[in-house]
């Protein structure tokens, strides 16, 4: 016989530790104790067994690694939090003294390291703990990148301070600054609770989201001790990850800050960046605009006069161009360097167009001039733009300084955002000159700049989302928008896809289907004045495909596909019997040679189909019980999937021959 | 007088000390003179009144002036009376040379002091009412953030320059050696999904999710929200008709014992009526002792056949119940097989679907005495479906989206707010004594 072993010595039982046992080894209050477990990245664990850990019968007590609590010990901010404690206890003593100046002086003192000598404490030499290489904080960026951008956006409160709001929205800004440079924004998505973006930083997708402004409830069952905790460890980790990105790409960090400019929420153009070597540190890269922030009166005026002379040249000598063409057209136009390829002689090889599609997607808006509009959310547009190479944006000034232009009329602006709707024409009649609200003062409602494209906000998400140009008459105002699609789904072999058309993404046997389907209608029609009995069985399937579409249930649906199988077996023998009992031949229609073809063809296939399955079904008897049933519920599933898939296309189909029906 | 002399120090031949005993009251300050001294500040004083400066201290050149030739234009240009003035004039006109204390008000902090007048003592001690509400609360441990957020200036991440190499040989105090981070340190928190995989921070969004979706895909999503909250709304009413009914049978019940009880009330009287001599005998319930008998064969008989019977009719049962049970146990293994099935379906489904963990199915056991906080429903309705950015209302709540993500996450454990301490329950008593009873 062994050594007998007590209970409690040795395992779980020690491997394991209650919050109570750790609060209590590392002498700290229980808030505090919470604090450092956010800050260090210790989170509650759970044991095998309960039993055999905890003495107590409670379920709901937390338990920590030992080895965790045991290296919490060594931490440097420990002390921190013991002064903190033996402060709070002499300040209560003296209050409970009624020494109340004492206290103030404590406190005072306390509050003034530079001049006790005592430094306060930052929370760097954690961020390399945590994140022992750069990648790794990367990874972890995205919880990070909401709760700022979340507390950047938050009302200041007594629980949120406006300091707090004010540093995590310069971060926040500082950053956007580096993805602007960088061209590392990949993809956006209008939800409903927010705006995600989707940015790849050194070879990692990033994903985060940022509310709509003005929009922030503060409710009271949140604890904002605990979230405040989160975002000072949150702000600590983006200024280092700032500092990297922004060294890595040749910027000095921290970029200058504007307080005056932010004040008048110039946003993005309150930070300028600064190169990072001594020779360039002098020169402010004016990312917004090319302003200057200062300007030189001199300069000034003659620019201006320079630009006043640049306009009057374009609008005298060639008016036409400006205002006859499309701002697109202008666009392609102006910008058509390319070279085309041409075949030599007549009937040789057709070589491959370069296209604008192929270009760098970074660059997609480089070549416009914005107009934001006063009703469209700026902040996210003019980032979106300004990612995807877009130099010059102009807004209302209503949305804050650091605009390219505030005049509408501003002749260079080829894209104009609106997302107001259209009003109707007869108003406008009747108003006429009623110039009551501030647009009418400028324009008339309805009214247009020529030579400029308007368009809706989704337009710029779809286009950046599919990384190129979306044609803008889909989005122009009063237009009803295409769906805006989560560009995050990835799509599925053989899933459907509204956005590709029905003939890529159809299998085989449906396309045969459908045109089989197609082919019998027609004779259908045709058929249809010999006898009235098939017609109403027409009536009678069409009805059912309609209650179909109704139906929402994927099994259910796929009955009544059985049924409708069946019906159609039904249908024929119905026939058949029509016609003994008329005297007719069977097969009164006439099918024509492609139909014929076509059905052979699917013969062929569903003869190739079974050969398959007989296969499959061989195989599978090789594998074992496990595997196959494993498979069998693949099997399942895929075409559970599948058959949805397949309805959703056959009702496409559909749609799209009325509407081919009713273009003819 | 000596050529050479030291830079420093007294050059003079020790000597004793000049000054007189300090001892006796010839010594105390009130019996020192100091007239002397006095009269010579008060000169000097005037001297800086009048003249801006202590006249020993002045240059020659500022005290006097080489005035060789006389201005001979003023003595014809006014009367000897006038230039000369009244003597009242000039007593009002003569002016310090000092200029004047500014009769600016300084601000409380200032300390500047000229040395003669006593700087008036501030009440430095004085704490305003706001200022002691704050430090009572700091004195409970709700203080500001002590962490200093400062710009990064260096890079974390930068390989650590190498230690120099230190000799051995010198160094006889071993190294600090460095705490091992434990491998625990690193390993992720509890997921509290319910396929046990991580939950990422940020879920990528659905197309239902989108302001203005494709048709299909918010149906599909409209339809599942709406499913689930039929199913709360069921289990809400199932709960409230539980209530009911339990409150229904609480209620019968005390209304039976209040029967019961008045029917006992009723008895009494009954009991009664035994004292009247009413009572009806016990003795005529007394059974009469039955008397042994031989069987006859008819009888025995009739008992052998209604045995027979009997056994027949238990077996037949038997056998009916087993047919039955064997039936179920087919029926069973059906539904094991099914279930079986089901539960292998979700878990492909589960498995080809997402890698990731969704942070709407929850495992059953969390951490922490608290439930999790529900998901806000973040979806649109309908009619309130918008295709222009402009007038979509936002869904949901951030705030509580990413607190319950931290959460769901394992990163803590559940909390609840409590608004106010528990309280310590008092007992409210009256209290009686002799005085206030009177006896008469």
């Amino acid at each position: 016989m062994g050594k007998l072993k007590k209970k409690g010595q040795a395992g779980q039982a020690k491997n394991y530790m209650t919050r109570t046992q750790a609060v209590k080894k590392l002498q700290l209050s229980l808030p505090d104790f919470r604090k450092l477990c956010i800050w260090k990245g210790i989170y509650p664990r759970e044991p095998r067994n309960r039993k055999k850990v905890s003495k107590s019968s409670t379920a709901s007590t937390t338990f920590y690694y030992t080895k965790d609590i045991q290296y919490l010990l060594h931490e440097p901010l420990l002390q921190k939090f013991r002064e903190q404690k033996t402060l709070e206890k002499k300040i209560s003593r003296a209050l409970g003294r009624g020494d109340v100046g004492d206290a103030a002086r404590l406190e005072r003192n306390a509050a003034r390291p530079d001049q006790t000598g005592k430094p306060r404490y930052t929370l760097n030499h954690v961020v390399r703990e945590r994140y022992p290489t750069f990648i790794d904080a990367v990874r972890d960026l995205d919880d990070c990148l909401s709760m700022l951008f979340l507390f950047a956006n938050l009302p200041s409160t007594s629980a949120v301070p406006a300091k707090m709001i004010a540093r995590c929205e310069r971060l926040c800004l500082e950053f956007q600054h580096y993805l602007i440079k960088s061209h590392s924004l990949r993809k956006s998505f209008l939800s409903i609770k927010g705006i995600y973006y989707q940015a790849n930083i050194q070879g990692e997708d990033v994903l985060w989201l940022v509310p709509y402004k003005f929009n922030q409830r503060v409710v009271g069952d949140i604890d904002f001790r605990i979230m405040g905790t989160f975002i000072e460890f949150y702000m600590t980790l983006l200024s280092f990850v700032n500092y990297r990105l922004y060294t890595s790409i040749g910027l000095k960090y921290p970029p200058k800050f504007d307080q005056t400019m932010d004040d008048q929420a110039a946003e993005l153009a309150a930070i300028s960046l600064e190169g990072a070597n001594l020779a360039t540190a002098g020169e402010t890269k004016a990312i917004t605009n090319g302003e200057e922030q200062k300007i030189d009166p001199k300069v000034q005026a003659q620019v201006n006069k320079l630009v006043k002379q640049l306009r009057n040249e374009a609008n005298g000598e060639k008016p036409d161009e400006q205002m006859g063409e499309d701002g697109e057209d202008d666009e392609e136009k102006a910008t058509d360097a390319l070279d085309k390829f041409e075949p030599v002689a007549p009937g040789g090889d057709v070589l491959l167009q370069p296209s604008y599609s192929g270009n760098d997607p970074s660059q997609l808006f480089s070549k416009f001039t914005f107009f934001l509009s006063r009703e469209t959310p700026r902040q996210s547009l003019e980032f979106i733009l300004r990612a995807f190479g877009c130099k010059r944006i102009g807004w209302d000034p209503i949305l804050g300084e650091g605009s390219f232009t505030t005049d509408e009329s501003d002749p260079s602006i080829t894209h104009q955002i609106v997302d107001r709707p259209v009003v109707q024409a007869a108003m406008d009649e009747e108003e006429g000159d009623g110039e009551d609200n501030q647009t009418s003062r400028k324009l008339g409602p309805n009214q247009r700049y020529p030579g400029r494209i308007y368009v809706q906000p989704q337009w710029v998400w779809d286009s950046v989302n599919d990384e190129e140009l979306k044609s803008p008459e889909l989005y122009a105002p009063g237009a009803a928008l295409p769906p805006h699609l989560s560009p995050f789904v990835k799509p599925t072999q053989g899933q459907y896809d509204p956005t590709i058309p029905l003939e890529e993404q159809q299998t085989e046997g449906e396309a045969l289907d459908a045109e089989i389907e197609e082919a019998m209608e027609d004779g259908d029609e045709e058929a249809g004045e010999e006898s009235e009995v098939e017609n109403d069985m027409d009536v009678a399937s069409d009805n059912d495909d309609e209650d179909e579409e109704e139906g929402s249930d994927g099994a259910e649906d796929e009955e009544e596909e059985e049924e409708d199988e069946d019906e159609d077996e039904a249908l024929e023998r119905q026939r058949e019997l029509e016609a003994e009992i008329s005297g007719k031949a069977v097969k009164s229609k006439q099918l024509d040679a492609k139909t014929k073809a076509n059905l052979d063809k699917k013969k062929a296939l569903e003869k190739k189909k079974k050969e398959e399955a007989e296969d499959l079904e061989r195989a599978k008897g090789m594998l074992s019980k496990k595997k196959r049933k494993l498979f069998e519920q693949m099997q399942y599933t895929n075409n559970k999937k599948s058959a949805e898939d397949v309805k959703l296309r056959s009702k496409r189909r559909k749609l799209d021959k009325e509407k081919a029906a009713k273009k003819a | 007088m000596p050529v050479l002399r030291s830079k420093s120090g007294n050059t003079d031949a020790p000597s004793q000390y000049k000054q007189p005993s300090r001892k006796g009251k010839k010594a105390w300050r009130k019996n020192v003179d100091v007239t002397e001294i006095t009269k010579g500040l008060d000169e000097l004083n005037t001297q800086i009144i009048a003249t801006g400066g202590v006249l020993a201290d002045k240059p020659s050149t500022e005290l006097f002036a080489l005035d060789v030739k006389p201005d001979t234009t003023i003595a014809k240009k006014f009367p000897k009376h006038i230039s000369k003035g009244l003597k009242a004039d000039e007593i009002i006109a003569a002016r310090s040379a000092v200029p004047a204390v500014s009769s600016r008000k300084r601000p409380a902090g200032d300390k500047t002091t000229d040395g003669v007048l006593p700087v008036k003592r501030q009440r430095k001690e004085y704490v305003t009412a706001k200022e002691l509400r704050r430090l009572k609360k700091v004195a409970d441990g709700q203080h500001d953030s002590t962490v200093a957020v400062v710009d990064a200036t260096y890079d974390v991440w930068a390989d650590p320059e190498p230690a120099p190499v230190e000799q051995e040989l010198e160094n006889f105090v071993p190294k600090k050696e460095q705490p091992k981070k434990p491998k625990t340190l690193h390993e992720a928190p509890i997921s509290l999904s319910a396929n046990g995989k991580p939950i990422p921070a940020v879920a990528k969004p659905k197309g239902g999710a989108s302001y203005n979706p494709d048709f299909t895909e918010y149906q599909e999503r409209l339809i599942e929200e709406s499913e689930k909250a039929v199913e709360a709304e069921k289990k809400r009413l199932a709960e409230l008709e539980q209530e009911r009914i339990k409150l229904e049978a609480a209620l019968r019940s005390a209304a039976e014992a209040e029967a019961a009880e008045a029917r006992a009330d009723l008895s009494e009287w009954e009991d009664d009526s035994a004292w009247e001599g009413l009572e009806s005998g016990g003795e005529e319930l007394s059974v009469k002792a039955k008397k042994p008998r031989r069987k006859t064969q008819p009888e025995r008989n009739r008992i052998k056949r209604r045995k027979e019977e009997e056994r027949r009719l238990k077996h037949e049962a038997a056998m009916k119940k087993k047919a039955a049970q064997e039936h179920r146990i087919k029926q069973i293994a059906l539904e094991v097989a099914e279930k079986e099935r089901q539960m292998a379906l979700q878990k492909v489904e589960l498995d080809d679907a997402d890698e990731e963990g969704d942070d709407e199915n929850l495992r059953r056991r969390q951490l922490g005495r608290y439930r999790l906080p529900e998901k806000d429903l973040e979806l649109v309705l309908p009619d309130e479906l918008q295709d222009s950015l402009r007038l979509l209302k936002p869904e949901g709540n951030l705030l509580k989206d990413r607190y319950r993500s931290m959460l769901v996450r394992g990163k803590m454990e559940a909390r609840r707010k409590i608004p106010y301490k528990k309280q310590a329950k008092t007992k409210i008593t009256e209290k009686w004594t002799y005085k206030d009873f009177t006896l008469e």
